[in-house]
């Protein structure tokens, strides 16, 4: 999918906010909590980051995006700061939700800190049921995140003059209050284990976690009927590098659920990603699914 | 093996929560019970005051609570009901079954409920069907789906059998 | 693509539905061997196939007049076979759009949708339906959005919350389907609804389709096919009129066998709903008659084998045990040994 920067809103020395629109047509939908992962040129490589969707649901027209310039830059956020103009097309692929809104919940308890205030922007258009919510921000910073909260009383801006109490907030939520944690990960640990220490069960803890996102470290795999050397890229898997050389593998589901992309292995160590394959199978590292599963060692021996 | 039938765990006190209540249709409170533990037993309460009780109750406590529900099938799941209309969810509720193998079944044709059926066949209440058990349990109905046993053809009922679990 | 309606057909009653040689032809069979057996058959759902039936994301053919008026007979009968929880009000919408989208790119000739922002125009030239109304606003609807776009196409879906890592059934539209009760399995987790079907939690089908189902991505929706057999072109076996259609298979015959037996065959859609972040589950019935099936030669031979050596508690379960006998002598005449060629399609 390819969308046009249409509009770059400066929010603080740091901190934009980008506007992306479809080249024709209107976008895919996407839910509060879902990101986009782009494709961002760097120096040397294309960067893939993933961003947050701050719009609400209804927005076919356009994706908003805030970005923070990470220091030190890992490459995508300095372009995007520093080279990035209107007009310029950028390469996405179909929004995901990893971090969806509870729809059981009798209330949201949002807490949030530094950039970690993106996804729950998008929550608080969409909200049906009370929520509360506490953003955590730099003193650098807060005058930009205050003007991007939304207006009333079950939203607070803390900053070192006032600070959070979390043990205060988390012990005195009603039955069927859920828990969103969105920020650095010193402050999602901080704030998960007060809360479990306070009796909250895992159901009701939420984070945004990209872990299952697909992908990993690139991989050489050697085919060795056919004498091949092919590289898995990072967001590649093993299947689309086989069929990228012209190869015709087996598959099915292509998500490791089936067992008929299974391929035997004659050398080297896979990071089994797959659920069909039982644990001993694993351990014996005979086979692995080509469609999910990875590599520990840096190359792969297939008899294929 | 049936993937919808309710395997019950024994009691076991969830060390997770910060607070507990129990309560059960059986007389007495499991053994050694952790004293921190609220209970409401039925040497003190019908099921039907504590099922009562449960609703206003609930509505005023807070995250960190563990509920444990200790009693015939048909009133550990009428909590479980209570609970998650509460907002109650997975972790935080503890059902035990206790007393005699009976279960509630659902009529799918009148969707009448018969409380306390002891057998595999039973005639629907409501209908007057004649109806077979499948062993397909409803959280949301608290109920066994109940077929029509002779529908293909009429007066082919098999021996009613005792529940093994 | 092309569409061609007939008049509207009874699937009840004197059963007056019966196959076009086009439909035998485009018919999703199922068995791509000659044993069955239990396995996680999904892939990913992209226009095309072994037969016509796969060439729309929402396939309608000649009975759509016929389905959607058995449709609406039995939800005038019974409203509980249409149901959503209140919280998936967002998976209403999603499916209304999706459906409205899927339907208006595959069938222009029928159906035509216009917006501008919120404010939509739909057309439906077939039943006649010409409304506008505003996205997101139920009451501008004549009855729920789910219930509203599911009436409109042929086949059963249902909603699946997910949460705790898990799926819960908590709305759907059900009036055509195999022996299941939406009203009661409601709330239902994903084990626990499949709990009734043999074998296959043994053979961990069950949690590894949970777990591919989770990741489901938003924009890449996948398919699997699932069968069993109904007598006479019954789109509504539910266990709640069990009464109604059960007797009927005390009457198979080998004299009225090949006409009143029928293949069913599901085709299921699994699609991510983007606002929702539900599941929506479409359940497409099929139906052929054995006599129209066995005009191709090669759906003919594989039918009577898989059908021949299918392990009895898989036959019990699809509900074979009285006729299966009378099934398998009427299609072993039609199978010469001969070996059946790889895939679905028909040679
Ligand atoms: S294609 Fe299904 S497990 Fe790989």
């Amino acid at each position: 999918m390819r969308l046009r920067i249409a509009e770059i809103t400066v929010l603080s020395p740091g901190i934009r906010k980008f506007t992306l629109e479809p080249l024709a047509g209107l976008l895919p939908a996407a839910g509060a909590g879902a990101h986009l992962v782009f494709d961002i040129p760097g120096a040397t490589r294309v960067h893939k980051n993933a961003y947050s969707l701050i719009g609400g649901p209804q927005a076919r027209t356009q994706y908003e995006i805030i970005v923070r310039r990470v220091e030190p830059s890992r490459g995508g956020s300095a372009w995007l700061h520093e080279h990035a103009r209107i007009g310029d097309i950028l390469e996405a692929k179909t929004p995901q939700n990893l971090f969806p809104l509870a729809h059981l919940a009798k209330k949201h308890l949002l807490l949030s800190a530094g950039i970690g205030i993106t996804p729950f922007l998008a929550f608080a258009r969409v909200m049906r049921t009370p929520f509360e919510w506490h953003h955590c921000s730099r003193a650098e910073d807060s005058a930009a995140f205050a003007a991007l909260l939304p207006p009333g009383p079950q939203v607070t801006l803390h900053t070192s003059r006032n600070t959070l109490n979390l043990a205060a907030v988390l012990g005195t939520q009603p039955l069927g209050t859920h828990l969103y944690v969105c920020g650095p990960e010193l402050f999602n640990e901080t704030v998960q284990t007060m809360a479990r220490a306070l009796g909250w069960p895992e159901s009701k803890i939420h984070t945004e976690s990209f872990a299952s996102a697909a992908g990993g470290a690139p991989f050489i795999v050697h085919l060795a009927r056919s004498g091949q050397r092919l590289e898995v890229a990072a967001d590649q898997t093993l299947l689309e590098a086989i069929e990228a050389a012209g190869i015709a593998a087996p598959y099915l589901c292509r998500g490791g659920a089936c067992g008929a992309c299974e391929l035997p292995l004659l050398q080297g160590t896979p990071e089994h990603r797959d659920h069909v394959l039982s644990p001993e199978q694993r351990a014996a590292n005979k086979s692995l699914m080509v469609c999910v599963s990875r590599a520990r060692t840096p190359d792969l021996v297939l008899d294929f | 093996m049936n993937k919808s039938r309710p395997i019950y765990a024994p009691f076991q006190f969830d060390p997770s929560g910060a607070r507990h209540l129990l309560v059960t249709d059986q007389p007495d409170p499991p053994a050694d019970l952790n004293t921190n533990v609220q209970t409401l037993t039925a040497r003190t309460h019908t099921a039907d005051a504590i099922l009562a009780f449960l609703p206003p109750h609930l509505a005023t406590q807070t995250t960190g609570l563990r509920l444990y529900a200790i009693g015939s099938e048909a009133f550990v799941w009428d909590v479980n009901a209570i609970a998650l209309a509460a907002g109650m969810g997975a972790g935080e509720v503890h059902l035990t079954r206790a007393g005699p193998l009976i279960r509630r079944v659902y009529c799918t044709h009148c969707q009448t409920m018969a409380d306390d059926v002891a057998t595999t066949i039973t005639q629907c209440p409501g209908c007057g069907a004649t109806l077979e058990v499948r062993d397909h349990f409803s959280r949301h109905h608290r109920a066994f789906m109940g077929v029509q046993v002779d529908a293909e053809a009429p007066g082919e009922i098999p021996a009613p059998e005792g529940f093994r679990s | 693509m092309d569409l061609n309606l007939k008049p509207a057909e009874t699937f009840r009653g004197n059963f007056s539905a019966q196959n076009s040689e086009a439909a035998i032809r485009r018919f999703p069979f199922p068995f791509p061997d000659d044993l069955y057996m239990y396995s996680v058959n999904m892939e990913p759902h992209e226009r095309g196939g072994p037969t016509a039936a796969y060439d729309a994301i929402f396939d309608l053919d000649e009975h759509y007049l016929g389905e959607c008026a058995d449709r609406a007979q039995v939800l005038a009968d019974d409203p509980k076979r249409c149901q959503v929880m209140p919280h998936l009000i967002d998976a209403e919408w999603d499916t209304l759009e999706l459906l409205m989208e899927s339907l208006a790119t595959d069938y222009p000739a029928q159906f035509t949708l216009t917006r501008n922002g919120d404010a939509w125009h739909w057309i439906n030239r077939p039943l006649a339906l010409d409304q506008r109304f505003t996205f997101g606003d139920a009451a501008s609807l004549p009855c729920p959005p789910f219930e509203y776009i599911t009436r409109q196409v042929q086949g059963d879906f249902t909603l699946q919350d997910q949460r705790d890592n898990d799926l819960f059934i908590e709305g759907g539209m059900v009036t055509s389907q195999a022996d299941w009760s939406l009203n009661f399995d409601a709330g239902m987790s994903f084990r626990q609804w499949h709990g009734p079907v043999p074998l296959a939690h043994e053979a961990g089908v069950f949690d590894r389709a949970l777990a591919y189902l989770l990741r489901l991505q938003l924009g890449k929706p996948v398919r699997r096919l699932n069968w069993t057999l109904t007598v006479n072109p019954r789109l509504d076996t539910s266990p709640e009129n069990y009464p109604k259609w059960g007797p009927d298979r005390t009457t198979v015959t080998p004299e009225n066998v090949g006409h009143k037996l029928c293949l069913r065959v599901e085709l299921q859609t699994l699609t991510r709903l983007p606002r929702s972040n539900g599941i929506l589950f479409g359940i497409r019935c099929y139906l052929i008659r054995l006599e129209e099936l066995v005009r191709v030669e090669k759906w003919a031979r594989r039918l009577h084998r898989v059908l021949r050596d299918l392990h009895p508690d898989l036959a019990a379960y699809k509900g074979m045990p009285r006729y299966r006998p009378i099934i398998v002598d009427y299609l072993a005449a039609f199978d010469d040994g001969a070996p059946t060629s790889p895939g679905t399609g028909p040679d």
